[in-house]
């Protein structure tokens, strides 16, 4: 294999960008992928797989796998890592990393759509299931708050989100 | 009475209103007053901001935390998710150059983040602030003989070090079991306690890694257990078991009938005697049955006993 260490570095240098600041601490143990419960279920690239890809400089080769996606954010793979690389956080680099390119599947649009005009990411009418169980119709959240929308947009629209054109 | 900001999220005040009454019907009785968080909205969840970027979600949720600040008040949540999502974001607001980034554009909205409000699950308001000794004595009904499988969820166990609150040992939770065996039911062991149910960024990116794993995580509870119910401290995971187990009973995954699955409080709620239809009227799973169980008059407990 041609070791690229122009391209190695750029990857790093990536991946601590969006937040995985541990990641060369990592000496491919494993102990993450024994917890994770996205690799048990059959997201391959994650944890210790995912980590050794981007070490070794493959960014763009995997920016389509959707393993990402399938992490749960549970923080296992944090807890027991005896190195502190806090794997969570470098999957959610890459994720990051796809993300901004745009590489995600389209159903996750509508979550980011909701969230900027209700302020929830998840939104349904809430108002008859409300009544029914003795609440007010209107939840006290952003749902029916337009100055909270106002505020939630503002930080959106200012967000390296808002230039994807996603909203 | 001690007051503390309530927290709501999106998958509860919108889908389950009946966990949100159910809040509002137990924790005054024991001593607390929730407060709303007016404006507040999503955490934001895992698949929004928190995919994008970081400074983003610390600005969205910091925005949450702020209001909570503003009276003066620790925040306690309901959702798993917006528990974990809130207390990382904390967590990193903690160092000083993301803090400055962060409040840089909440002046955009005039708020600032200041670190000054806690943040709880609704599970340790009621272990550690209110106790089970209070929670036993406001009990109307006892749920001896029952037996609750339990399920806690990831998002209160890891990443250990930027909870407010922590187990023991987070591979071996014992929070909710002590919630539940203060109603009288016993809480058998399973070796899949642990286990994630498969919900979350699993089940939205690919549903039958999801339900396979959940399924795993099912039979464990089922064949070790044989439980009555199955209580969780976690939103997402009270969906995963209410709407997936009768997808795989349909499919004839499974040869049991689906077990009716609780969120914590709407349990508590019914054995401190409100109104099912108030508190627990919303699932897929039928829980009339058991419902009327455990609300029937020979578990009413006696005064003065
Ligand atoms: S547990 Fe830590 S050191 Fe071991 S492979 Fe995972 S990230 Fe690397
Ligand atoms: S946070 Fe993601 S990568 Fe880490 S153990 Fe959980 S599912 Fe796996």
């Amino acid at each position: 294999m041609i070791i690229d260490q122009k391209k190695i570095d750029e990857a790093i240098e990536i991946i601590k960008g969006h937040g995985g600041h541990g990641i060369q601490k990592c000496v491919q143990c494993g102990a993450c992928s024994a917890v994770c419960p996205g690799v048990k279920a059959g997201f391959p690239l994650l944890c210790r797989a995912l980590i050794r890809e981007l070490l070794n400089g493959h960014l763009e080769e995997n920016i389509e796998n959707s393993s990402s996606w399938g992490c749960q954010a549970c923080n296992r793979c944090t807890e027991v890592c005896p190195q502190g690389v806090r794997p969570q956080e470098v999957v959610f680099a890459f994720r990051r990393y796809q993300a901004l390119e745009l590489a995600f599947s389209t159903s996750s649009v509508t979550s980011q759509m909701n969230l900027y005009e209700t302020g929830h990411a998840v939104f349904s009418d809430p108002k008859e299931a409300r009544r029914k169980v003795g609440l007010p119709e209107e939840t006290p959240t952003s749902a029916f708050n337009e100055e909270a929308q106002k505020e939630i947009r503002t930080l959106m629209d200012n967000s390296p989100m808002g230039e994807l054109g996603l909203f | 009475m001690e007051q503390i900001g309530l927290y709501l999220g999106c998958n509860i005040p919108l889908k389950a209103p009946d966990i949100e009454q159910s809040f509002r019907k137990i924790f005054p009785p024991l001593g607390v007053q929730p407060v709303d968080l007016e404006g507040a909205g999503c955490c934001p969840a895992w698949g929004t901001a928190p995919s994008f970027d970081l400074n983003t979600w610390c600005a969205i949720s910091s925005r949450n935390i702020t209001i909570a600040e503003d009276k003066n008040l620790d925040i306690m949540t309901g959702c798993n998710s917006c528990f974990g999502v809130l207390s990382e974001a904390k967590h990193f607001m903690g160092n000083a150059a993301t803090r400055k980034v962060v409040n840089g554009s909440l002046a955009k909205i005039n708020r600032e983040f200041k670190g000054t409000s806690d943040i709880y699950h609704v599970a340790h308001v009621l272990h550690k602030k209110i106790g089970v000794a209070k929670i036993k004595e406001n009990l109307k009904f006892s749920l001896a003989g029952l037996k609750i499988a339990v399920q806690t969820g990831c998002h209160t166990l890891w990443p250990s070090d930027v909870y407010k609150v922590k187990e023991e040992n987070s591979y071996y939770p014992t929070i909710l079991k002590d919630l539940c065996e203060v109603t009288g039911a016993t809480v058998p062991h399973y070796s899949r306690l642990e286990g994630c149910c498969g919900m979350g960024g699993m089940r939205s990116t690919d549903a039958e890694k999801s339900l396979k794993l959940f399924k795993e995580k099912l039979l464990s509870i089922k064949e070790e257990t044989d439980a009555d119910m199955i209580v969780t401290t976690c939103s997402s995971c009270f969906l995963q078991f209410d709407m997936s187990q009768p997808i795989l009973k349909e499919r004839g995954e499974i040869d049991f009938e689906p077990i009716p699955t609780f969120y914590y409080t709407q349990l508590l709620a019914l054995a401190m005697g409100f109104e099912p239809q108030q508190v627990a009227s919303i699932s897929q799973i039928d829980r009339r049955p058991i419902i009327a169980e455990i609300q029937s008059e020979k578990r009413r407990i006696k005064e003065g006993m």
